[in-house]
């Protein structure tokens, strides 16, 4: 691989925007640098989630009222499926390979990743993809039939419009993407790690993309293949998932299940490799039994693609079929509850700074919880039988998603902002952002599970006046959306003030202790000047201190 | 051994990278992503064949016989094309005459398969007619357009070989476009298997 | 258009841990003993969650040092490895008991009692033993164990009678079975569960759990021929119902002309309180105003704008509420 095409520099600025390779939008669109690309998909990312959070409000509108119409059943049902593709494909999916690919390298002390320009083949045919899937509306109409496209409805004899096609071209080639980038991700981790970075020293956060990489690398593929199948039932006239000619609704439930479990993975671990970093900086402490931590994510990764029917629990498969997939829903449970134990012992006995990052941190732990135990009521098939498709569960993807993964991230932003840009985030700023997304949230979120209780199914477009507690609850729901939405909208301010107004950070204004922090920031086109050989999980603190960062003994060569 | 297009760094005694090329390694991972896709789609197959006389209508319709010489010819290509690598390491000749008996090899097989989709879509077996068209047409297209896109790598492969500088073309680069169409041959094997044999198994 | 009508007064509470059923009492005991499992690690996470904001804040005059490092602790972790690897098992082991018992195993032998067919958005309810077919309005009697089959016409549905616990999904090609035992007497509200198109959301369901004799009597009348009634209005309501297109969706017993399967079955209209699945209350003049424009109470329906005068809709209606 020719490294001689990525330019260097040796005169370090202190903000971004004065970085000499990024001057002139063609230097942008034609990069194939890693930092360039990790924001712009950080970038992109942010800006879909604006376009998803308003699309989310707008489902909270026409839900404050029962028998409303704000919008109508059809406009809904575009607008939640919308939603949903939007928030997992166009939001999640690039905010964590935005974190990755700016990330890795510099955490492994790496001058870019293994392949740069299939790095730039990633983030473009991700943004192609999105806006193939916007330009549906302009074509004919948008995709309806729910971010899952469940056929028969998503067959062309119930959604005949061409909606539905380009909601399966735009994820397969957004698909093509993805895998692209986890395999860039394990080629990097694999070969490109600083001497003395065995895997035992590598970075939480690195471990938990690494392991996400394998996610995606194995479950796309799975999506591709169904979103395949489902492009030919409607353009090749197939008959995949026809009942009526011997198809198989249920074989699309369970390939897109197969991809749709380990996808709900791929999208909470990297924030948790980031509350990983942040939680031990800010109580400076080392992470308590990260070992386990490590290895718990492991069990969590081969247990993802296990647990799929439980998505299915009220599809009458049978005692057998169904109980399997009970006990390793429970049974993934135990890792991710020693996840929750080790951060909290980390930062027992810890010197707390409650900067607005551990603040985020810390609603995370908490929201995150309450999200995996609705999850483990959801394990529990009598329960799911009960609760399956009602608004109890929009609650609980909404806690592990919403209250877990982008908390999570948006902790990993106030935490590595100052390290991209080069000045630090506003507190002030972050703290209105915080307490307003927190009271938002729950207050959109928790009430939720009641209306569930009651009752309510998912993915409706009104409901009937006179059902006791659903007025009133959603009304409540509604309104609170309004401060999340405002939260989300201070976030992206608190991101361009600070871009323009922020302190200037320095190399390491956290006082941490992984490889990023010892390039300047923003880092230098070639990251390092020079890496030091790694004796720990914490190399800068071995810089500081001598060695013994991790509690590891002295390695000599 | 042969100079690279870039020299080798020396390496760091305290480095606990992997030793492989990363080439290959990314492409290790590109054929371990494609088999979940190939997998799905053979499970479909699988899942409809006991349904509606899958199995029956790829009894009366295929040609085993006639399909297995085709495979014969793909499944030689591998050797082939194995050949063509250690003539390559040995800088020898030869390696040229393997590749284009490999690449010839694949066309045979990419020949026979469009041969064999035109009578079934004249005995109107179409990809939409019923199940096994829907799953037959899909998996062995899909294949077939894998196969295609191996013929076309082989070809680059080929093109800088015989550009003169034969040994312009790395081990690595060489490696990875073989390791690719070992594996189009590997989903062949199953694909012919579950297909093709299948039915002799009751 | 704010127009609703299911008889929500009089309807029993709409919550899951309202016990209709003897299945969902278990349900509910199970649910509720999970819930308290959750709820204690929810409290013990948010006691410590507390306890460390109060007692690890850095404080002011904090000489910079480092606090002391813990990585690890052998027996804190097998102790916080153990005891939810014990819930689980726990938990495990209840599930597989509620399921064998709420859920036990179909054989081929058992006629179903009910047969549940979802329709984009319409709920048709078949009773094989008795030979009845109706819709919208399911009827059955307390204190008896009865056997679902669930089945779609179209596209996925589910059938959830929330104080009746458990759903069963609607899938066209694979038939579901579940258990219902009613134990209380009432109306029951319920709603379609997984998502179906357009009116998803106004595709409800209502069950009525009346005594055995109630029952039977509602069976004689629903196998009875519908009353034929002297008034002329009703004459020609008749006439024009055969002559307009209605016919070829609807099917009314005893009349020979009305023998489809697309539409809801009317031989009983007249009983059922609401129309549309749940949306509009049943009475002659909502039934007219409905016929001459569905779209407009239930946009997306498959009930096209007939296009019938004022004066053929109020008579047609007529018609239909005449069939007790």
């Amino acid at each position: 691989m020719t490294q001689g095409t990525l330019p260097s520099s040796h005169n370090p600025v202190n903000w971004v925007a004065e970085v000499p390779e990024y001057k002139g939008i063609l230097s942008w669109l034609t990069s194939i640098d890693h930092k360039q690309l990790g924001l712009m998909y950080i970038m992109s990312a942010f800006g879909f989630l604006v376009v998803g959070a308003f699309l989310g409000l707008t489902i909270r509108l026409q839900l404050m009222f029962p028998m409303s119409h704000v919008v109508s059943q059809e406009g809904y049902n575009q607008i939640f499926t919308m939603h949903g593709t939007t928030m997992v494909f166009f939001v999640g999916m690039p905010l964590l390979f935005g974190f990755a690919v700016y990330l890795t390298p510099l955490m492994i002390g790496a001058r870019d990743m293994a392949f740069p320009r299939l790095n730039a083949f990633g983030y473009w045919v991700y943004l192609f993809g999105a806006a193939l899937l916007f330009f549906s509306f302009l074509a004919g109409g948008g995709p309806s039939a729910g971010w899952f496209a469940y056929p028969p409805l998503s067959e062309k004899g119930y959604l005949f419009n061409s909606g539905q096609n380009y909601w399966a071209l735009s994820l397969f080639l957004t698909g093509l993407g993805s895998v692209a980038t986890g395999i860039n991700i394990i080629v990097t981790v694999l070969t490109m790690r600083a001497p003395g970075m065995t895997f035992k020293r590598v970075p939480l956060f690195v471990w938990m993309i690494f392991m996400d990489a394998f996610l995606v690398v194995f479950s796309l593929p799975a999506l591709n293949a169904a979103l395949v199948m489902i492009l030919f039932d409607r353009t090749l006239n197939t008959h995949f998932f026809d009942a009526t000619v011997g198809g198989s609704p249920l074989l699309w439930q369970h390939f897109f299940w197969f991809f749709g479990h380990p996808e709900v993975y791929i999208l909470i671990l990297p924030g948790w490799g980031a509350i990983s970093e942040v939680i031990p900086v800010f109580s400076r402490k080392v992470l308590f039994g990260a070992g386990v931590m490590a290895a718990s994510t492991v069990a969590i990764t081969f247990l993802s693609f296990g647990v799929w029917v439980h998505h299915m629990f009220a599809t009458g498969l049978g005692f057998s079929p169904l109980y399997i997939f009970a006990v390793t829903s429970l049974l993934i449970a135990v890792p991710t509850g020693i996840k929750v134990w080790s951060w909290l012992a980390t930062m027992w006995g810890g010197k707390l700074r409650f900067t607005v990052s551990l603040l985020h941190a810390m609603a995370f732990l908490l929201q995150f919880t309450i999200g995996g135990l609705s999850g483990v009521m959801f394990a529990v098939i009598p329960i799911d039988w009960q609760l399956t498709d009602s608004y109890f569960v929009v609650a609980h993807f909404h806690y592990v998603l919403v209250g877990g993964m982008l908390f999570s991230l948006i902790a990993g932003v106030y935490y590595w902002y100052p390290k991209a840009v080069g000045r630090m985030m506003s507190e002030t700023i972050g703290k209105w952002q915080f307490w307003l997304m927190v009271i938002g949230f729950n207050g959109t979120f928790f009430v939720m599970h009641i209306l569930g209780i009651l009752g309510m199914p998912r993915r409706v477009w009104t409901y009937p006046k006179g059902m006791p507690g659903w007025a009133e609850l959603n009304l409540f729901s509604s309104c609170c959306s309004f401060i999340l939405v405002a939260s989300i909208l201070l976030f992206v301010y608190n991101l361009v003030w600070s871009f323009y107004h922020g302190k200037i950070a320095g190399p390491n204004p956290w006082n941490a202790w992984t490889l990023e922090w010892l390039a300047e920031s923003p880092p230098i086109a070639e990251n390092f000047e020079r890496v030091p050989v790694v004796r720990s999980r914490r190399p800068l603190w071995d810089l500081q201190f001598g060695s013994g960062g991790d509690g590891e003994e002295d390695h000599h060569a | 051994m042969h100079s690279q297009l870039s020299a080798t760094k020396p390496v760091h005694p305290l480095d606990t990278n992997i030793k492989v090329n990363r080439n290959i390694l990314g492409m290790l991972f590109f054929i371990a992503s494609e088999s979940m896709f190939f997998l799905l789609l053979i499970l479909a197959y699988v899942n409809f064949h006991n349904q509606y006389g899958i199995g029956q209508m790829a009894a009366w319709h295929l040609d085993v016989v006639k399909t297995g010489m085709f495979s014969i010819a793909l499944f030689s290509s591998s050797f082939t094309l194995w050949l063509a690598e250690r003539a390559h390491a040995k800088q020898s000749g030869l390696a040229i005459l393997w590749m284009v008996v490999t690449i010839g090899l694949g066309i045979i097989f990419i020949t026979g398969q469009a041969l064999e989709y035109t009578k079934l879509v004249q005995e109107n077996l179409t990809i939409s007619r019923d199940m096994f068209g829907s799953t037959f047409f899909t998996l062995t297209g899909f294949h077939g357009f894998h196969v295609i896109v191996g013929l076309i790598l082989l070809s680059v492969a080929l093109w800088v070989m015989v550009r003169g500088r034969q040994h312009e073309i790395t081990d690595a680069g060489l490696t990875c476009v073989s390791l690719y169409w070992h594996f189009v041959d590997l989903v062949w094997v199953a694909v012919f298997s579950v297909v093709y044999l299948w039915r002799f198994m009751k | 258009m704010a127009i609703v009508a299911m008889d929500i007064k009089n309807a029993d509470f709409t919550s899951i841990f309202n016990i209709a059923s003897l299945q969902n009492k278990l349900l509910v005991d199970l649910h509720w003993f999970t819930l308290a499992v959750c709820l204690m690690i929810g409290l013990v996470v948010t006691g410590l969650m507390i306890a460390i904001i109060a007692k690890f804040r850095t404080a002011e005059n904090d000489d910079g040092s480092e606090p002391r490092q813990t990585r690890g602790n052998i027996r804190l972790e097998i102790i916080w490895t153990a005891i939810p690897l014990f819930i689980v098992i726990v938990l495990g082991i209840m599930t597989a008991y509620v399921m064998i018992i709420v859920n036990p195993a179909v054989g081929t032998k058992r006629k179903p009692d009910v047969i549940v067919v979802g329709h984009q958005w319409w709920w048709e309810y078949q009773y094989p033993n008795y030979g009845v077919t109706t819709a919208n309005e399911l009827y059955l009697p307390v204190g008896k164990n009865a056997l679902f089959e669930v089945r779609s016409a179209d596209v996925v549905h589910s059938f959830w009678v929330v104080a009746f616990g458990q759903k069963m999904d609607a899938i066209p090609g694979h038939p579901t079975n579940m258990w219902i035992h009613p134990t209380k007497k009432g109306l029951f509200l319920g709603t379609c569960s997984e998502y179906c198109g357009a009116q998803h959301g106004l595709m409800r369901i209502i069950a009525n759990v009346v005594s055995p004799e109630d029952f039977d009597t509602w069976i004689k009348a629903q196998n009875a021929m519908p009353e034929s009634s002297n008034d002329p209005a009703v004459a020609k309501g008749k006439q024009l119902f055969n002559s307009e297109t209605c016919v070829q969706c609807h099917q009314i017993a005893g009349d020979p002309a009305a023998k489809a399967h697309i539409g809801p079955d009317l031989t009983h209209i007249a009983q059922r309180k609401t129309l549309g699945a749940g949306v509009l209350e049943n009475n002659t003049a909502n039934l007219a105003k409905w016929m001459q424009n569905p779209q407009q109470f239930k946009p997306g329906v498959n009930m096209p704008n007939m296009r019938l005068t004022d004066e053929n809709a109020h008579d047609i209606a007529v018609y239909l509420e005449s069939l007790k």
